[in-house]
């Protein structure tokens, strides 16, 4: 029967999957837990848009909230106090400030200022933190084993 | 026959004030192009998102749009979708960007980049 016949042969295909599959993840495992530096880069073109848009004494803060279609999302705002639990990074003359529970989301990422001609904004790129984001990078879900 | 309804007759998208300032000032420098052509493209959390790029010649089956001196080219995809449409560009000191207010759509992700119909 036709039935009977195509069931050892798709059971063979499925071990060698398995296989292949179990050494890939063992491969992944130890590149994932390589210590991640406690800081936000910035880039050049953040830089420089940073030095146009800043007066003295104006940071841009980052934020981490919970929202957004993914889970997390970031939040840009415009500040020039600065709190106890507060980190500030500093580079070419212009500043971010971090508070430490964001930071724990956004360390080891870069600050860019990307601009496109239908839009121009800040975004954070490659987030070691972060899974899989939005398409407009402002949304992005936690890796497993990352506490909060 | 009676039942037929007259409407009046729109562009299929309309740019405002800022929108046209920032398209002329996109141009200025730029001769060799036209105009600007909008699109959707199927991505993002949401189902769909816009494109915009320069472009150099009209196509067949695009729908122009001429607004206060500034050309502005519908793809023959997005026509439907962009109907009615009101193209802005808000401009804030973290970001500037262009915003479709578009009548025909259901909801938008978060961030509005991506929508669904």
């Amino acid at each position: 029967q036709p039935i009977l016949l195509r069931c050892p042969q798709r059971s063979q295909p499925l071990y060698t999957d398995f296989s292949r599959l179990s050494s890939t993840s063992a491969e992944e495992e130890p590149a994932e837990s390589s210590p991640v530096e406690e800081k936000v880069y910035l880039s050049a073109s953040c830089v420089q848009r940073l030095e146009e848009i800043m007066d003295k004494g104006e940071y841009l803060r980052i934020q981490v909230e919970g929202g957004g279609c993914s889970g997390f999302q970031y939040k840009f705002i415009v500040d020039s106090t600065r709190n106890e639990d507060d980190r500030v990074f500093e580079q070419g003359g212009v500043g971010i400030i971090v508070d430490q529970d964001s930071l724990e989301f956004v360390k080891g990422s870069t600050l860019d200022y990307t601009q496109e001609l239908i839009r121009s904004s800040f975004q954070m790129l490659k987030n070691p933190q972060a899974d899989h984001g939005c398409s407009c990078g402002t949304s992005f879900s936690v890796k497993l084993g990352v506490s909060a | 026959v009676s039942k037929r309804k007259i409407l009046a007759t729109r562009a299929a998208l309309t740019l405002t004030p800022s929108a046209v300032n920032r398209i002329r000032s996109l141009l200025e420098d730029k001769p060799e192009y036209l105009g600007l052509k909008v699109g959707v493209r199927t991505r993002g959390c949401n189902g769909m998102t816009y494109t915009l790029d320069f472009t150099k010649q009209k196509d067949q089956a695009d729908e122009e749009v001429l607004q206060d001196g500034v050309r502005v080219f519908i793809e023959k995809k997005a026509q439907l979708t962009l109907l009615g449409t009101e193209m802005d560009f808000v401009e804030s000191k973290l970001s500037s960007e262009f915003v479709f207010n578009n009548p025909n759509i259901k909801g938008t992700c978060g961030c509005g980049e991506s929508f669904n119909m």
